[in-house]
């Protein structure tokens, strides 16, 4: 069962077009669909992309933010860049002085710019869709202007991508190998870490064990949000360690209907759907077209849950990898019942802290601090098959309900929840603190 | 496990594995056949086998995509060089993706089912390799889709199969193709004909589908193999498909499992000895190869391809550590051990970076006891062409099966098997009288004291092309064996002794015929 999908076109340009004719600017709501329609086809990608785990999804997204707002701050004098604000981010070209420019041919080129780059790796059918829409929104967003202004702007928009993609190839993060998994990996032989929860091959070894190092967006490094150790290991019943993995299989056994729910609906997993990154997007976008946002305060959200983002799945992978805790179902098979099977797939790689929770208490701030904290909504955002669309009174309960989503699915213990929360906060509050008004 | 137990006492030991030796003919095989195109062609490519000439030995007839399918006609001598001639047989379609044999009509001369990216086609064999269309004579409803996957059942009591096709993508969908799988449809017999096609919804971008006797019920099941890079809130499935009843999907409540693969082709054979068929599915990166986990009272299935070594998930050669990407697969037995082996075809979709480019098909030789080991690189058919169908078919009539691979963008490749020089084998070929003349859906057995091979006959499957005509058997060291069938109809023949290294005709009512 398929949810509406929040980003055709159509819901977008009548809803945004409102806006926007009213205020009499209908470039504004081409340049508005064109940025709909390639955000569309760029969660379509990472669903659809092999390389596109949760983090490499975030990575993405946040220079696609990133550029998208960089792409209307060259040209609009009440807004405030992020150049020196963003590590490693020093210059990005101007426009020419005395040229007419169109923001909708800009960001057109500016989206397939980064898209045929971030997406490279993307099978024949993605890379014909590209093909398809670059042409289709190229000739959209150029009708009816005049030649040298298409030209100037597309000329703008590919430099502005290129410089943007030249910033991106230094974080660390641009080269995936072997699907983000390692090739050779030594566990670690002590009890308590991380060993292979599946008979897949490649995941003999963790998903992208130096992400933590990746030079983040807006926060200082990876280890800049700091979280405590996870519980002492132990396998003694009397043990802390021992009753939170009790919590996780006592929960596990007595799942209601509604938590299995929950526990799918969150699920957002690689490869089969936007991940959780690509979902918080979805959201954002959603509520852009439902409060009717002009242009620029969705670039402006873009970039600010982008970074945010993908700050939180660094700063999560660099606490995974320090603390390189087991997984719920490699110790309770191991120590409480071996035949249990979690609600979910469990995700390969060391366990604390939940990088769901993490990275949907990043995404839950940015959203409160532009939106309010009583924004209501219904996620009208693709969900797994058979589940129904999910309603919440603000957005952290949506984010409190994904961190414990992953408790339902058999996947976390409590601590890598609890504490995953507080890292998203931390972290969020370096792309809170952006400024991005002059 | 009873069968498993019995498998055991009588398999091959580990050192003991025959390595069979293959040649490659294709230079001078007289095959000069190409899967071309672009995207609507990235999937299919298939090959299917079977004699249409009534010398034994099996012509070719290969999918060309944008060019002209071509049938081959085999002048191969009895165990000497591939030799092979392109005929004009009226098949000379272009669009063609797949293509499977089948005698449609029972009337002795087998028929063709031609995918298409396009309308599918039904072609009537008028015999000498001859075919012709015969959707409107048929009642045939070709549609207009990108046809991917077949099968073929008769159902309890009709005179004309049940035909499953397969589709794909929507092809006018090319910004977004994501979701928009095509209906799979099921056509059931009308007549001297069939009854226009009934969808087969919710359908999810089949690459392979297969009626199979999962249970030994009775009624076959149609089991689709599904490709997760095109469908939404998918899965693998398996379909009811009982007769006079509506088609039904099996569910959680009868034990049936999501999975979610790249699913792109099925083998079927029982590995594991416990008298049901188990199911290789091939897919990116890891393949899977499912056997019952509780029995056949519950249609669930464990994944037991890491444990059994058929996981056959990146290239074996070395130098490309990427996963592969795997398409047609097949069991047979290669090296005459009594083992079943399992043939992969393999190759990158198109230009996928994170995929082996240099993908070498598999050939992983059974060992006896449930597991393999990889033997493409010593046998030598270790292409790194991008294959797609194939088809592991004894071409020269000496009951060694050789192996065609159907390419993308490059030529179609042909191994010869020079043997195993240790191994028995048999071929046999099934008849009945009437309706269903080459007996699909029967179960041969073939026993060797105290263990018992069964093998399901079967129409589909694979990637996008089968095979029809000689069933082959090794039979290790003992130079005989016990035949029987259990036919379609449930009843069963008499165990008959046979003397190995022949070709014999099992006809319903009769005794072993050899020819």
């Amino acid at each position: 069962m398929q949810r509406r999908t929040f980003l055709t076109a159509g819901v977008a340009l009548a809803l945004l077009g409102g806006t926007a004719q009213a205020s009499g600017d209908n470039r504004e709501t081409v340049a508005a669909e064109v940025l709909a329609t390639w955000y569309r086809l760029a969660l379509e990608l990472v669903r659809h992309t092999p390389t596109y785990t949760p983090p490499v999804a975030s990575r993405t997204l946040a220079y696609m933010g990133v550029a998208a707002f960089e792409a209307l701050a060259s040209g609009d004098a009440r807004l405030h860049s992020l150049i020196g604000q963003l590590n490693g981010l020093s210059a990005l070209p101007d426009r020419a002085t005395g040229q007419g420019y169109d923001t909708a041919v800009i960001l057109t080129a500016v989206m397939e710019g980064l898209i045929r780059d971030l997406f490279a790796n993307t099978g024949p059918t993605g890379q014909h869709a590209v093909q398809t829409l670059s042409a289709r929104l190229a000739e959209q967003a150029a009708t009816g202007l005049a030649a040298d202004v298409v030209a100037a702007s597309r000329s703008y928009g590919a430099t502005l991508a290129a410089a943007v993609l030249d910033w991106a190839r230094s974080d660390g993060g641009a080269v995936i190998d072997n699907m983000g998994f390692p090739a050779t990996y030594t566990l670690n032989p002590a009890p308590g870490h991380w060993v292979p929860t599946s008979k897949i091959v490649l995941q003999q070894a963790p998903l992208l064990p130096d992400w933590g190092k990746n030079r983040p967006f807006a926060m200082p490094a990876g280890e800049t949000c700091t979280l405590p150790p996870p519980t002492d290991y132990s396998e003694d019943p009397a043990s802390p360690f021992y009753a939170e993995a009790m919590e996780v299989y006592t929960t596990s056994g007595s799942l209601t209907d509604a938590q299995k729910q929950i526990a799918r609906f969150w699920s957002d997993d690689a490869m089969l759907s936007y991940t959780p990154p690509g979902h918080w997007i979805a959201i954002m976008t959603q509520v852009a077209v439902e409060k009717g946002l002009d242009l620029t305060a969705q670039v402006e959200a873009l970039a600010r849950m982008g970074v945010a983002m993908a700050d939180a799945f660094i700063g999560c992978w660099s606490a995974k990898f320090q603390y390189d805790l087991i997984r719920p179902i490699s110790y309770i098979k191991k120590v409480i019942d071996p035949k249990w099977e979690p609600l979910l797939n469990t995700p390969p790689f060391p366990e604390y802290p939940s990088g769901h929770s993490t990275q949907s208490a990043a995404a839950a701030s940015v959203l409160t601090a532009l939106f309010g904290d009583s924004y209501n909504f219904t996620d009208e955002s693709p969900t797994p098959d058979g589940v129904p669309t999910r309603s919440f009174a603000s957005f952290w309960a949506a984010a409190d309900e994904a961190a414990i989503s992953r408790l339902y699915g058999g996947i976390h213990f409590m601590p890598a929840i609890k504490h995953g929360q507080d890292q998203g906060r931390c972290i969020a509050a370096y792309a809170i603190a952006l400024k991005t008004r002059a | 496990m009873r069968w498993f137990a019995l498998a055991l006492l009588a398999s091959p030991a580990f050192a003991d594995v025959e390595i069979p030796r293959y040649v490659n003919e294709t230079a001078s095989a007289g095959i000069a056949s190409v899967y071309a195109g672009e995207w609507e062609f990235m999937t299919g490519g298939g090959v299917a086998a079977f004699d249409c000439s009534g010398d034994g030995k099996p012509e070719l007839l290969m999918a060309g995509g944008t060019q002209k399918a071509t049938l081959y006609s085999n002048d191969s001598l009895t165990g000497g060089a591939l030799k092979f001639t392109a005929l004009t047989a009226g098949v000379e379609l272009d669009r063609v993706t797949g293509a499977y044999p089948l005698d449609i009509d029972s009337d002795g001369i087998l028929d063709l089912v031609l995918l298409r990216s396009g309308e599918d086609v039904v072609m009537r064999g008028l015999g000498h390799c001859q075919f012709s269309r015969a959707n409107e004579d048929w009642g045939f409803d070709g549609r207009d889709l990108w046809s991917t996957a077949f099968a073929a059942t008769w159902e309890k009591g009709q005179a004309w199969p049940t035909l499953a096709i397969g589709t794909y993508i929507d092809r006018t969908q090319d910004a977004f193709p994501w979701g928009s799988c095509t209906p799979n449809a099921l056509y059931r017999p009308k007549g001297q004909g069939f009854a226009a096609p009934l969808e087969l919804k919710p359908s999810f971008c089949s690459l392979s589908m297969l009626f199979t006797d999962w249970n030994r019920s009775g009624t076959p099941s149609l089991r689709v193999s599904n490709d997760r890079e095109y469908y939404k809130g998918g899965s693998e499935q398996m379909w009811h498909i009982a007769p006079n009843q509506a088609p039904a999907l099996y569910t959680a409540a009868e034990g049936w499992k999501p999975l979610k693969i790249w699913g792109m082709g099925i083998a079927s054979t029982d590995v594991n000895g416990d008298g049901f068929p188990d199911y290789f599915m091939t897919s990116m990166s890891d393949s899977k190869l499912q056997v019952l986990a509780a029995g056949p009272e519950k249609a669930t299935y464990k994944d037991i391809a890491f444990a059994s070594h058929a996981i056959a998930q990146r290239p074996y050669t070395g130098g490309d550590f990427r996963p592969s990407t795997g398409w047609h697969a097949e069991f047979q037995d290669v090296n005459n051990d009594g083992v079943q082996d399992l043939f992969v075809a393999k190759g990158n979709v198109s230009a996928m970076p994170d995929f082996a480019m240099k993908d070498p098909n598999n050939l992983l030789l059974g060992l006896g006891d449930g597991t393999f080991t990889e033997a493409g690189d010593k046998t030598g058919i270790a292409s790194f062409a991008q294959a797609r169908g194939a088809s592991v078919v004894d071409l020269n009539g000496d009951g060694q099966l050789d192996i065609v691979v159907v390419n993308r963008n490059t030529g179609a490749e042909v191994w010869r098997n020079e043997g195993a020089p240790k191994g028995h084998w048999l071929q046999l070929a099934l008849h009945q009288d009437g309706a269903n003349r080459d007996a699909i859906g029967a179960w041969i057995e073939l026993r060797q004291g105290a263990r018992v091979q069964q093998r399901e006959i079967t129409s589909g499957g694979g990637h996008a092309g089968g095979q029809l005509g000689w069933w082959h058997f090794g039979l290790g060291a003992d130079p005989q064996a016990e035949v029987r069938v259990i036919w379609p109809d449930g009843s069963a023949s008499d165990w008959a002794k046979v003397a190995g290294d022949g070709f014999y005709d099992l006809t319903k009512g009769h005794a072993p015929k050899a020819r």
